[in-house]
């Protein structure tokens, strides 16, 4: 088995013996990336000579017998909307092109602290707005379970760059299933944490209230090591909670007895594709012959949570996205009148189409005489989603559904008719609009070979159990397939 | 229903251009319907007193960047400020 095929609890285990060396294993992982991804095109940037310095460091202080965090040495890769300082962060938009942060993320500090290695970053849709990563202004990132078809997004870069075994695990950013969905496509395991457990300080906002970075990796321990270090409360944000987080990735045990998990009906609708709901009820039976209790229970509105969701986010995004004005950094148009000239010319051909969809609805259901119809019934409706899942909690302790609808499309399929794409969120965006914990998992292939996930919804701040049941999942099919590259 | 694209275009700050046009209004009417599939529900927001946000205080915080640092991104810089076409006559 090669370095850069390993979770990162095998290499952990390796690098702390030292049986290899971080700087090994990076340069294994930048050789994959260079024999790969000019067929995946997961990178928009490789930090090829900084990483291999970072890793070299880590492996110094380890010689000198220095005490290392469980994830030193380990390399990772970032979606290109968490910013890096001295590293471009393009959110996959010509307006950030050359956009260069002159500051860290907190998640990317933790990791430094934790003396992981930044491989690069990674592709998107532009602003994280998108289902498919050809809403990306520099290049299409190919699913490389099938390089014709998508990786899903808006975090196609991450989840594709671990599904091809370009990083050893990944962030990526979640507003309405952008870690997961793409989580499901590639094959990999994605976990959206619990709004506020982990902070935004230095993510590109789209939609402050809905957005959330986590982890993407290939095994279920990966992606809980990863979450231990990203979260706790952040005074850079004020939205991140205030409590204190024990470790998750210790506590799994494979054991899911007595577990109780909610399914839904709801989530099982004609929109589904039998072959996803085939799989995802095999998986769930997996974990009922483990000694897990399934009953039906039912989520009446969840059938609103996207026209909410869209709402929400795109009037959030509107309201974020006015800052780029051509002014104080990003591109600004060359040929302009005036002020107003400047900022329409600048952000009309900085923005790509999707983008202007949702500013526009955004400013739409926010304009004069449409707010009390749009933004109030939607935060209202998302109040009573919330409450429902409150119930459900009352009565399961996970709740089970498809992560997508259907398996990753053609490329180029959906990118003419933006509600088809849209509907590629619709088992996903009832747990932003709830700020929930989830986590999507591979659960088999459908008839075309292609991936399926699975979706363990948890109540807030209840990663624990769903990465508790997606653990026992894993060591009961013995861990999850690889793509053929 | 009918939205008026080139004024919500406008409060963008957005251009949108003749040959777009007809595409654009075609693909909002289609968002605009499907949002508008939410029920009114007659209820009141309210704030939520048990999630009350911590802000920190508002103190600037020194040597944190360097004024180059922080106009490193800037599309037009002069004698140390940001320039913008003239907005006053």
């Amino acid at each position: 088995m090669e370095f850069y095929e390993m979770t990162a609890v095998q290499l952990s285990r390796k690098l702390e013996s030292k049986e290899i060396s971080s700087c090994e294993l990076t340069q294994a992982v930048i050789d994959r990336i260079k024999s790969v991804d000019d067929k995946v095109k997961a990178y928009l940037t490789v930090n090829a000579e900084e990483a291999l310095e970072q890793a070299k460091a880590v492996d110094n202080k380890r010689i000198s017998g220095e005490k290392l965090p469980k994830l030193a040495g380990i390399p990772i890769g970032i979606k290109d909307n968490i910013s890096t300082k001295g590293i471009k962060t393009t959110c996959a938009s010509k307006m950030l092109e050359d956009y260069v942060p002159p500051f860290d993320a907190t998640v990317i500090e933790k990791i430094k602290a934790n003396d992981m290695v930044l491989l690069g970053k990674l592709n998107m849709d532009e602003f994280a707005m998108g289902s498919s990563t050809e809403n990306s202004y520099f290049n299409v990132t190919h699913n490389p379970f099938d390089l014709d078809k998508v990786p899903g997004g808006s975090s196609g870069g991450s989840a594709a760059a671990v599904s091809a075994r370009e990083a050893i695990v990944a962030l990526g950013s979640d507003t309405g299933g952008s870690i997961r969905q793409p989580s499901a496509n590639c094959g990999v395991v994605g976990l959206k944490p619990t709004y506020g457990s982990v902070s935004r300080y230095g993510l590109v906002a789209f939609a402050s209230s809905l957005d959330q970075i986590g982890p993407i990796g290939k095994s279920v321990k990966d992606v809980a090591m990863v979450q231990d270090i990203i979260c706790g409360r952040d005074k850079m944000d004020a939205t991140s909670a205030i409590r204190e987080y024990t470790g998750i990735a210790d506590s799994l045990t494979g054991d899911v007895s007595g577990v109780k998990i909610g399914i839904p009906k709801e989530y099982f609708g004609e929109a589904i594709d039998d072959d996803v709901k085939t799989a995802v009820m095999n998986a769930v039976h997996e974990l009922e012959k483990a000694g897990a209790k399934v009953c039906e229970i039912s989520l009446p509105s969840a059938k609103y949570a996207l026209p909410a969701y869209y709402i929400i986010s795109s009037a959030e995004a509107s309201s974020n996205l006015a800052r780029f004005d051509g002014v104080r950094y990003g591109y600004r148009a060359k040929d302009y009148t005036d002020l107003v000239d400047m900022y329409e010319k600048t952000r009309s051909e900085g923005f790509g189409s999707e983008v202007k969809r949702r500013i526009m609805l955004g400013t739409f259901v926010l304009s004069s005489g449409y707010y009390d119809a749009y933004y109030k019934q939607a935060k209202l409706m998302q109040r009573k989603i919330a409450g429902e899942y409150k119930a459900a909690f009352n009565e399961v302790d996970v709740i089970a559904t498809p992560t997508a609808p259907f398996t990753a499309c053609k490329i180029g399929q959906n990118i003419d008719d933006p509600l088809k794409m849209y509907a590629c969120d619709i088992c996903t965006v009832t747990v932003n609009i709830a700020g929930l914990p989830a986590v999507s998992l591979p659960c088999g292939m459908d008839r075309s070979n292609m991936p399926v996930g699975l979706q363990l919804i948890g109540d807030s701040f209840c990663e624990d159990k769903i990465l508790g049941a997606a653990y026992a999942y894993e060591k009961l099919v013995g861990g999850f397939a690889a793509p053929a590259l | 229903m009918d939205i008026d694209i080139r004024h919500i275009a406008k409060l963008s700050r957005l251009k949108i251009s003749d040959d777009e046009f007809a595409k654009f209004e075609n693909e909002m009417k289609g968002i605009v319907d499907m949002v508008n599939t939410l029920p009114q529900l007659g209820e009141d927001l309210a704030i939520d007193e048990n999630n009350v946000m911590q802000l920190r205080k508002d103190i600037a915080e020194t040597g944190k960047f360097t004024r180059d640092e922080l106009f490193q991104n800037a599309p037009q810089v002069k004698a140390g400020c940001l320039v913008v076409p003239k907005t006053v006559e």
